[in-house]
């Protein structure tokens, strides 16, 4: 997935030359074709993140378009001012490549596990929030953000993800993504790479008690009418997030409820804790601790 | 003659005096306001508006022109009465000053005010966004462009400010200027007694700077040093000796007067009866 990013970065930048690459200090050629051919338009500038946020600001000023990608923790924490101040209040036209969304950086301890990003960047006015779920999403993304102005947060997952963007079908917005049947009574939310997981439960299932699975690519949906008619009466809703509860899309879909008027009794959610983890493991033995599993999402449907 | 008692002992001419003016009469308007960093840095900002940068009031979106940001947005009174003065905007909303529906805030707002090119408040954002900006100077190969970005010795102990430092010498930025408003006060006190910065141009030099040092209110050192040409590789720093709420003696060197939130019109007067 960040390999698609950056490479569908590099292919813009080359017949664009107000597209730009800017990295902190990421893995030994890392982009090495672009940096070779595209020198002017690509910038390894070191550990130094809170710079680097402003130096995209000054850049995209002046009217070009940074693609920065670094973890995303040291995008939303260690830079979190100047995203707020140098960019998303001068509504600039940087675009946050961050890794690691979620529990990808799980054996690398609290620091590098982005369980709150979200959090951070969904309250930023004018920032626009992303989550694709697999490859093909992520270019698709990637080239449209290239020609919309404002900044734009896009979380990675680990990579390697099975492709199942194909068979979503639009539901009247782009970023709204539907897989299933819209007429059960049963339904599972979803953002980011946990929409496989979302898809794998509702295959595991039989009608009745087979949801579809709505996939929100963008997170920042509040306005989205068009979600209003998707879950609204049904009998069951499951909202899975690789995040904490606050702030992330559970806190979302509740105040879509609110705003809404549609009664949450029929909500529910499965996400990481409001809490420090201190385990280490894989990503996975996470998604296991925490019930992140196809077997709870199951449990959670009433199945 | 060190350069701390030459910008102490440097007399305000009738310019000075009149923004100096125009600055305490929207403090005393808002009944708020930072006088003494808009005093320390408003020569500076005048010698740049009046003499040396590309600009035009009647186009502030003007193609070639050159970019000033005023890192430590908190001296914000002296580049509105600065911009005022050049026809940004009508002199007469100084007198709006923080008010509620005013364009004229504590710190400077680039989406309120023509003029304004970027919005500062926070500390330390200032320079990493010129450096940017610089850079994409270069890139579009517009070579008399230059940019500066003022920022306050207080502001130095922001760690983001040696962070674009290395960013500047490494993209070899000569059309870029750091002034540093070096007044060796900042909110609380002295600097030597909050935290202590010393050998302020060695550092510069070391991090890949040229650096010059100057009288911070002497008019023609000021206008002859900033006005430079983009040329030899080095980005350029200016380490500007000035005064601390300079021209006005009470608020002279003193922290009381860095900012206040509450400024009645005795001390207005006060202040006023102290311009020389």
């Amino acid at each position: 997935m960040r390999k698609t990013a950056l490479n569908t970065v590099y292919e813009l930048a080359k017949s664009n030359p107000r597209i730009v690459f800017i990295g902190s200090d990421l893995g030994h050629k890392t982009l090495e074709n672009m940096q070779r051919e595209l020198p002017r338009q690509f910038f390894m500038e070191g550990i130094s993140e809170q710079h680097i946020v402003g130096f995209a600001a000054g850049l995209a000023k002046e009217g070009f378009i940074p693609f920065i990608n670094t973890i995303a923790n040291f995008f939303t924490r260690r830079a979190l001012d100047q995203i707020i101040i140098d960019v998303a209040l001068h509504n600039l036209s940087v675009k946050f490549l961050a890794s690691g969304g979620g529990m990808v950086y799980a054996p690398l301890g609290p620091t590098h596990t982005a369980t709150d990003d979200f959090a951070h960047v969904l309250a930023i006015p004018n920032m626009n929030v992303f989550a694709p779920c697999d490859a093909i999403e992520m270019e698709e993304l990637v080239i449209n953000e290239s020609s919309k102005s404002g900044p734009s947060y896009i979380r990675f997952g680990k990579g390697g993800e099975k492709i199942v963007s194909n068979d979503f079908r639009i539901h009247k917005s782009p970023y709204i993504k539907i897989q299933g049947d819209l007429s059960s009574e049963y339904a599972i939310i979803s953002t980011g790479v946990l929409t496989q997981m979302a898809i794998d439960a509702m295959n595991s299932l039989s009608s009745p008690i087979k949801p579809f699975v709505v996939h929100l690519l963008k997170l920042n949906f509040l306005g989205e009418t068009s979600l209003l008619e998707i879950i609204k009466g049904r009998k069951k809703i499951i909202v899975i997030e690789e995040h904490q509860p606050i702030g992330g899309l559970f806190s979302q879909i509740l105040h879509y409820f609110h705003a809404n008027r549609i009664d949450a009794r029929n909500l529910d959610s499965i996400s990481l804790p409001n809490k420090f983890i201190r385990n280490y493991g894989n990503q996975n033995d996470h998604f296991n601790n925490w019930g992140l599993t196809i077997e709870v999402i199951v449990e959670k449907l009433g199945a | 003659m060190d350069y701390r008692l030459r910008a102490l002992l440097e007399p305000t001419d009738a310019t000075g005096r009149e923004l100096r003016k125009i600055i305490l009469k929207a403090t005393s308007s808002a009944g708020r306001g930072h006088i003494g960093p808009a005093l320390s840095i408003l020569e500076i900002i005048r010698c740049l508006y009046d003499s040396v940068l590309i600009h035009d009031p009647k186009n502030p979106n003007l193609e070639n022109r050159d970019v000033f940001i005023l890192s430590k947005g908190h001296g914000a009174l002296g580049l509105y009465a600065v911009l005022a003065n050049n026809g940004y905007f009508d002199l007469s909303e100084l007198e709006t000053f923080c008010k509620f529906n005013s364009r004229l805030g504590g710190h400077p707002e680039w989406h309120n005010l023509p003029g304004i090119e970027f919005s500062t408040g926070s500390l330390g954002h200032g320079l990493a966004v010129a450096v940017g900006i610089a850079v994409a100077i270069t890139n579009k190969q517009q070579s008399n462009r230059r940019v500066y970005s003022l920022v306050g010795d207080g502001e130095l102990a922001e760690g983001s400010i040696w962070e674009s430092l290395l960013h500047g010498a490494k993209h070899n930025l000569d059309n870029l200027c750091m002034i540093v408003d070096f007044n060796n006060m900042q909110a609380n006190g002295s600097l030597d007694n909050v935290l202590k910065i010393t050998d302020i141009p060695k550092k510069l030099i070391s991090f890949g700077f040229k650096v010059v040092e100057i009288n911070g209110h002497s008019i023609n050192e000021i206008k002859s040093v900033l006005d430079f040409k983009p040329r030899g590789g080095r980005p350029l720093a200016v380490i500007a000796h000035t005064i601390k709420g300079k021209g006005i003696r009470i608020s002279e060197n003193s922290p009381e007067w860095h900012h206040k939130a509450k400024i009645t019109e005795d001390e207005v007067e006060l202040l006023l009866g102290s311009m020389y």
